[in-house]
């Protein structure tokens, strides 16, 4: 037998839990020969009434879903709220935060510009790992029996309305962008400085010895201010703890920079067979200490401007 | 004008849980499913095979009916018929459904409870 209604008794009864599946099928035939029957007596041919019946039951899986009492969606609404705001929390900073680290061990490694490419690889792979794995275990969620608690909302979650930002989106970009630019700027020097040695090799502008240690330390410290920008972005206000971070991390990336430029350790020694002006040790000195004093003035400058915004707003 | 759709979604949302109570009412004389159906659609609840069907298993696990095989007609037939347990649960939907009635013609006639 594999008439129509075979068929879709079949179909319906495959994903009804088997202990009653028996009983289902001798029920759900009768009703559908029930409905035949009462069509066809009507005067209908019996292959389009059955036809027709089979159409007015629909899909035999929504069937199967409502005998079963089963969920036909993914994520339901009880649990959409949550799933949605762990899944923008997660992915706001763990693909960045691994990609950072990867790309600043390819950079230690002496990647230079191909440092890039795996850390944007290892951040998507990670981003896609997150959603997938989150959204499994949600959809088990769903899915178990009893169902899972959540805690009530309560107004204590609401935000702060976002009423004046003292952080424009636009000015946070182009932070991020510069700082993105410079710490690009320390690999590329390395292998194109655009000076060249009588041999046509490139010579470095910064002593290739601080790939050891001082350069890493720099990107470290410029990463850590991208994404000081990009938390200030979010709290959208300056506070006294901000300035104080804010003060942290200027003041350690201006003491290295000064440090090294003082004692004579930032740039290439190998520039001064190229640009002989700079080999005259009284010459090296003076770009040393504008390099310094550049570097103070700005932190300076900076830390007076944060100081202000940030009395005006606490005041 | 308001929308067909619009009007379709508000009516069924509107009709949902009667469809429970009415299958209490009418299972007070038991019954198999397709003949409920019927009863139903000629007493002006039109229901969906695909959702009365199930329905009835659900009412039948949560104990408001009862069920019995007849196996003396020409197909084998499930007769459901509405549980003691199903009786009280009706008698508090019922008040609930008349109470609704109640509080609308109140609003309608702008008196206070």
């Amino acid at each position: 037998m594999n008439t129509l209604t075979d068929r879709y008794l079949a179909a319906t009864l495959r994903s009804v839990p088997a202990q009653r599946r028996d009983e289902i099928a001798t029920e759900l035939r009768a009703s559908i020969e029930d409905m035949i029957e009462d069509r066809a007596g009507g005067g209908e041919d019996a292959a389009a009434a059955e036809r027709e019946v089979l159409t007015e039951l629909g899909n035999p899986d929504r069937l199967a879903a409502r005998y079963a009492d089963r969920r036909l969606q993914l994520i339901g609404p009880t649990y959409y709220l949550v799933w949605l705001r762990l899944l923008k929390l997660l992915l706001s900073f763990i693909p960045a935060l691994a990609g950072t680290v990867v790309t600043v061990v390819a950079v230690v490694d002496g990647r230079g510009f191909g440092a890039i490419g795996p850390g944007l690889v290892v951040a998507l792979h990670v981003a896609v790992h997150i959603s997938f794995w989150l959204t499994l275990t949600f959809v088990l969620i769903e899915r178990s029996q009893p169902t899972v608690e959540l805690p009530d909302w309560s107004v204590d979650e609401l935000p702060d309305v976002p009423a004046h930002r003292d952080v424009s989106l636009v000015d946070t970009i182009a932070s991020v962008a510069m700082l993105v630019l410079t710490i690009g700027y320390l690999p590329l020097q390395h292998y194109q400085s655009w000076v060249r040695a009588s041999d046509g090799d490139n010579i470095p502008v910064l002593d290739p010895a601080l790939w050891s240690f001082w350069l890493p330390a720099l990107i470290v410290i410029l990463l850590a201010i991208a994404v000081f920008e990009i938390v200030k972005y979010r709290i959208g206000r300056w506070s006294w703890p901000l300035f104080a971070v804010k003060a942290l991390l200027n003041l350690a990336f201006t003491l290295v920079l000064a440090g090294l430029a003082l004692s004579d350790a930032l740039l290439n020694p190998a520039l001064g067979e190229r640009l002989s002006w700079l080999a005259d040790a009284d010459n090296r000195g003076l770009v040393n200490a504008l390099i310094a004093l550049g570097a103070a003035v700005v932190l300076v400058w900076d830390l007076i401007d944060t100081a202000l915004k940030t009395r005006r707003r606490t005041t | 004008m308001v929308s067909e759709d619009v009007l379709r979604t508000h009516l069924q949302e509107l009709r949902r849980g009667t469809v429970v109570v009415a299958s209490l009412v009418a299972l007070r004389r038991p019954d198999y499913g397709y003949a409920l159906l019927q009863r139903l659609t000629d007493h002006g609840f039109p229901v969906d095979a695909n959702t009365l069907y199930p329905l009835l298993r659900r009412l039948e696990d949560q104990g408001l009916l009862t069920s019995e095989w007849n196996t003396e007609e020409s197909r084998p037939r499930k007769f459901y018929r509405t549980s003691d347990e199903g009786e009280s649960m009706l008698n508090r939907l019922l008040d609930d459904l008349a109470a609704v009635q109640t509080s609308i013609t109140g609003l309608i006639q702008g008196v206070d409870r």
